[in-house]
């Protein structure tokens, strides 16, 4: 075990079998205690250059000094704990916004309030072999949002910048 | 001159001729320069590449990059891609979480990744299994009808599909054929590559990051530099064919390894090791050949409240420049730090190392308590060099961009209301700029319009090569 | 042939020659023979491909060939940046002349050496003037002459110059050329077919412009990465290394917004004289800048910010938006890693897991792994990058990729300028090459990726040039202004 740690402590019964991940920048050169995103049990690790120089040791009752950013369960259909899951996971802080949703973002209209075809699924209106014309007949294809993008003119939520 | 010489006519005196010309010899020099670049009336100019036309059977962003910039400046393009699939790059985007929909007509459910943006526009796409003999002619009669093609298979791939400058020449022997990849001919010939290969590769990624002993490691430069710089140099490379094609109506091969472009921007280095036998470190956000003149880490954010986090709390960062001697004198004299003045008086002594480390190192001291704008504010109020690390939304807002028209939205005639800071911003031209119709198409949006249109194929023809997925 | 000799050392300037080529000759090794190659062609039965392309493509025959831009003539005036010298390097490569015009104390980028060493700079054997690397590698081929654009002698004789070429490269701070009557309003009046380009930071003109400090020191990169993102998106993000210590936005480790310029500069300069020779029959006025030309390249940065207001992140050496697409470390260094189609990602994985089972079972076995996009998410890539490393931390970076070629997947260890000079395929070509230079000696440089093509290939004969070297040839030719009368320039201080 080294860049991971599987945990197969007891846990409500069952062993834990959860798959700890040890990010490689922030874990090369390590030292100190993470916890176990799944049951919270705590190692010790001390990490030269990626290997695991000492551990990982057990240190029951020890608050961690971190938190793995991710960890998942195989046995359990790749089950996962993502970055930030309050007691589990440690916050990946350095993110574009301050939502993360890792899926495609159904997006209707730009910034400035104008409609974009950021959205699926969309109407089919191609021609012969696939081909598409130079426009987008909003009010043809999605009446819906034609009508939305006309509430927003009214609402003056339509901008230049 | 006039046929009478005894006759004076305006034009042949100095000066201006017109009370127009009169006007613009008066006005102030950034006004002309407006005028003369007049942002946002492009389509009223004429295109420097006007006739040209050009075939792109490109992927990612390195080839199609070298084809774009002939896009935006007036080339006629034609970016071929695989039926159905299209360029991987339409599957690219940042975390899985920025498409634009449709891809295809088939594929409803999914998207153009924003990955895409900027490498394709302008450009007809079409669809087209180029590698199989049934579609060799259309292949063929567009290469009868084109200046010339990019392209980025693996070496003796398009040798073998018989579509290698070996064949073209022969059906046109005006055509430059270019190919784009990792490494060209030589022992790693067949050798895949990327944007970040070049980077680690070539040696970029060695001078990039902080330094061991500040916790730092090798870093990669965030964008696709690599593909865009040395897809850019390729279009340097048409571009001077092209001269030499108009003058001597000889085509050309050109072989470009976009690896080998990462070593080309490293500057001292290589003479450096030549000549000493010294290997050019990473140098982290100061310079190695100019101090003071770095970036510095400020104890507060400027949008301590701000919901985003990279406004909370990263806009923490200033560049700061005073490496002439006075600039030098007057940044210690604001920071308090006279006793490095005094021991550091020459460019030279402050580029030292050590030097370096001290500086920086007094200089964060001294920001410890300010905000990025503080720390800005003071050096600019004593009439030195320095500015905030902008983030996206701050460049977005910069009113610079606006006037220079190099950032503004797009109203797309598929994909509707994109932000575009690409293609403007790659030089302002008074007669002939560069201009953007479309940020890209759909997977073989444009098959009647090339096969029908402009090669002459019936529908009927075009429809049958469409169900055997030849399109 | 080298030869063995005893060396005393008593101090560190007695070690800087040992490493000079006379000594130890580049390459240090010998690159790999034809020969070997053609089996590397052979293996994928490109036998005649291959030597159809040594044939035509070698950098050894790019001497005797024609030149693109035989005939075209450039004036370049600017100081201090990367950008102009960027620009008129690949015009030269390319055939141009390029004639660098210089005040008389010098391009002050002449005087720059890393860390301030003035041992690292090289001298003239003809002059005895010493020039720093940086300037000495970019000056290639162009031609050096002084002239004092604050006299009024000096301005006559660049107005001239102007008069003999096609196009001028002006890197001055902004309005300076027009402030002294020779920007482009002032020129394009008697050279309707002059094709102008300024070159700057963040510009000439507009509310952001490129500023001198009080004492007038110039606007500098990374200036230009400031103002475009590129730098606030560059980094390690603080939660893969604490701030401060590495975990910080970073500039790029050259000037890269001027390289950007440079090259942008050279394409318009080149449009424009296209459409001037074939289409419209007369010059016009460019302006390229570092930060916009930078911007341009900065993929879908901005664009993102106005699709859901997400302002770019640092995400270090991995890259968000591909997977695998990243290098980690390994055990002697870093080890870059690509391939994100479906037929590359499982080459990867069957080549891992040869040495190392459980990647191929915890990354195969994943449901969200499966799908292309799906991999981008940050989890994969942590879950990802976490177990590639985990096999590459106990391997060199040469081992990875002989195992990773095996499976053709585009993979290169981070390599350093030493070793990159010593590396096969680079010395073959050869992409960083030297040249015996009249007034440097021996040295090494980077060689045009242009320089491989079939009938004008780009090539680099000369590097470096001292200060004001061709005043006498560039006045006598271009200007009718004789030895004499160039003597008395100087002595006035004109030139």
């Amino acid at each position: 075990m080294c860049d991971i740690i599987w945990c197969k402590k007891d846990f409500e019964g069952k062993p834990c079998n959860t798959i700890n991940y040890l990010d490689p920048y922030c874990f090369w050169n390590w030292e100190g205690t993470i916890n176990c995103a799944e049951c919270g049990a705590v190692y010790y690790i001390h990490m030269i250059q990626g290997k695991m120089y000492r551990g990982p040791e057990d240190r029951p009752g020890q608050k961690p000094d971190t938190s793995p950013l991710y960890a998942d369960k195989p046995l359990d259909g790749y089950r996962f704990y993502g970055a930030g899951i309050e007691g589990r996971t440690r916050p990946f802080e350095c993110l574009p916004r301050h939502i993360y949703l890792g899926v495609p973002d159904m997006v209707k209209f730009s910034i400035r309030g104008r409609p974009v075809r950021g959205h699926r699924p969309q109407p089919p209106s191609a021609g012969i072999a696939g081909s598409y014309g130079f426009d987008w007949d909003i009010e043809k294809l999605s009446p819906d949002l034609y009508e939305e993008y006309q509430q927003k003119i009214k609402n003056g939520e339509v901008s230049e910048w | 001159m006039a046929k009478d010489p005894r006759v004076t006519r305006i034009e042949d005196l100095p000066g201006p001729k017109s009370k127009q010309e009169l006007e613009e010899m008066k006005m102030p020099y950034e006004e002309y320069c407006r005028a003369q670049f007049d942002p946002g009336n492009e389509f009223s100019k004429p295109q420097s590449l006007k006739g040209i036309r050009w075939l792109s059977t490109t992927m990612y962003i390195f080839t199609p990059h070298s084809v774009s910039n002939l896009a935006e400046l007036g080339a006629d393009v034609i970016k071929v891609e695989m039926p159905r699939m299209g360029d991987p790059m339409r599957h690219c985007a940042p975390f899985n979480e920025t498409y634009l929909y449709p891809l295809h007509e088939s594929r409803p459910m999914t998207g153009t990744g924003m990955g895409y943006l900027n490498a394709n526009p302008n450009e007809y796409h079409i669809s087209m299994d180029y590698h199989i003999d049934e579609m060799k002619e259309p292949f063929y009669a567009l290469v009868r009808m084109s200046d010339g093609l990019t392209q980025c298979y693996r070496p003796g791939t398009f040798d073998r599909w018989k579509q290698s400058y070996r064949y073209l020449q022969e059906i046109n022997p005006r055509f430059i054929s270019v190919w784009g990849g990792g490494f060209g001919y030589g022992p790693k010939c067949f050798g895949g590559s990327y944007d970040i290969l070049g980077q680690a590769h070539a040696g970029l990624a060695s001078v990039t990051g902080m330094h061991e002993y500040m916790g730092g490691h090798c870093t990669k430069h965030s964008n696709w530099c690599i593909d865009w710089y040395s897809g850019t140099q390729i279009t340097f490379g048409i571009l001077a064919a092209l001269h030499w094609r108009e003058k001597t109506g000889l085509g050309t091969k050109i072989e470009f390894s976009q690896v080998q472009a990462a070593t080309r921007c490293l500057g001292y280095a290589a003479p450096l090791y030549g000549r000493f036998g010294v290997v050019r470190q990473r140098w982290g956000n100061w310079d190695t050949q100019l101090c003071a003149h770095g970036i510095i880490l400020c104890g507060k954010s400027e949008y301590p409240d701000a919901e985003n986090p990279q406004d909370r709390l990263e806009a923490r960062y200033a560049m700061i420049s005073a490496f002439q001697d006075e600039d030098w004198k007057e940044l210690c004299a604001i920071t308090g730090m006279n006793d490095l003045y005094d021991k550091y008086k020459s460019l030279n002594e402050r580029a030292e190392g050590e030097a370096q480390i001290e500086i920086y190192a007094a200089l964060e001291k001294w920001a410890e308590d300010k905000s990025r704008g503080e720390v800005v504010k003071v050096c600019q109020d004593a009439g030195l060099l320095a500015e905030p690390v902008m983030n996206d939304r701050e460049v977005y807002e910069c009113e610079h961009y606006r006037e220079r028209g190099t950032i503004r939205w797009m109203d797309d005639p598929i994909f509707g209301d994109v932000l575009q800071h690409g293609s403007y911003s790659a030089g302002l031209m008074s007669k002939t700029p560069r201009r953007l119709f479309w940020i890209w198409r759909p997977v073989g949006a444009d098959n009647v319009k090339v096969y029908h249109e402009l090669l002459g194929y019936p529908t009927s023809k075009i429809e049958e090569w469409y169900e055997n997925a030849w399109l | 042939m080298a030869t063995k000799k005893d060396v005393e050392i008593n101090s560190r300037a007695d070690t800087l020659d040992l490493m000079h080529p006379d000594i130890r000759p580049w390459p240090v090794t010998p690159a790999p023979p034809p020969e070997e190659v053609e089996k590397v062609y052979a293996k994928r039965k490109a036998e005649d491909f291959g030597k159809w392309c040594e044939e035509n493509l070698r950098y050894e025959y790019c001497f005797g060939k024609p030149e693109a831009l035989q005939g075209m003539r450039f004036v370049c005036c600017g100081q201090w940046r990367m950008g102009n010298m960027f620009c008129g390097g690949l015009l030269c490569e390319a055939g141009a002349e390029v004639i660098k015009v210089e005040p008389p104390g010098g391009d002050p980028l002449r005087k720059l050496t890393p860390f301030g060493r003035e041992e690292y700079m090289l001298e003239s054997k003809i002059t005895g003037e010493k020039c720093g690397l940086d300037f000495l590698h970019e000056m290639r081929g162009q031609k050096s002459i002084t002239i004092n654009l604050e006299t009024e002698e000096g301005r006559a004789i660049y107005k001239t110059l102007c008069t003999q070429a096609d196009g001028v490269i002006d890197e001055m701070p902004p309005g300076y050329m027009d402030s002294i009557g020779l920007g482009y309003r002032d020129l394009c009046e008697e050279m309707p077919r002059l094709v102008y380009c300024n070159m700057a930071v963040r510009g000439t003109w507009g509310s952001y412009k490129d500023n001198l400090s009080k004492f007038g020191q110039w606007t500098l990169e990374p200036f230009g990465g400031c103002a475009n993102s590129f730098i606030h998106n560059t980094g390690f993000p603080q939660d893969q290394l604490p701030r401060g210590k590495g975990g910080d936005p970073t500039r790029s480790g050259v000037w890269f917004a001027d390289f950007c310029a440079g090259e942008q500069a050279a394409n318009s300069l080149l449009a424009a004289m296209y459409w001037r020779d074939y289409l419209g029959g007369t010059g016009q006025f460019i302006e390229v800048t570092g930060s916009e030309t930078q911007m341009d390249i900065l993929d879908f940065d901005i664009s993102w910010y106005g699709f859901n207001a997400s302002i770019k992140a640092r995400t270090g050496a991995w890259d968000p938006n591909l997977n695998q697409y990243e290098w980690n470390p390994c055990r002697d260094g870093y080890m870059m890693i690509g391939g994100q189609t479906d037929r590359l990602w499982y080459r990867i994985g069957m080549c891992i897991e040869r040495d190392f089972p459980q990647f191929g079972r915890l990354i195969h076995e994943d449901p969200i792994l499966k799908e292309m996009g799906g991999r981008n998410a940050l989890n994969m890539l942590v879950k990802t990058y976490t177990l590639t490393t985990r096999w590459l931390r106990d391997i060199n970076r040469i081992e990875a990729e002989q195992k990773l070629l095996e499976y053709e997947i585009a993979a290169g260890p981070v390599l350093f300028i030493d070793e990159l000079s010593e590396f096969p395929h680079f010395k073959y070509r050869p992409w960083v090459c030297t040249i015996d230079t009249d007034h440097y000696g021996t040295i090494l440089f980077s060689v045009p990726p242009n320089n491989y093509q079939m009938r004008t290939p780009h090539r680099v004969k000369v590097l470096g040039r001292p200060l004001g070297y061709d005043n006498y040839e560039v006045l006598q030719k271009m200007c009718g202004i004789g030895q004499t009368q160039v003597n008395e320039y100087i002595e006035k201080g004109v030139m």
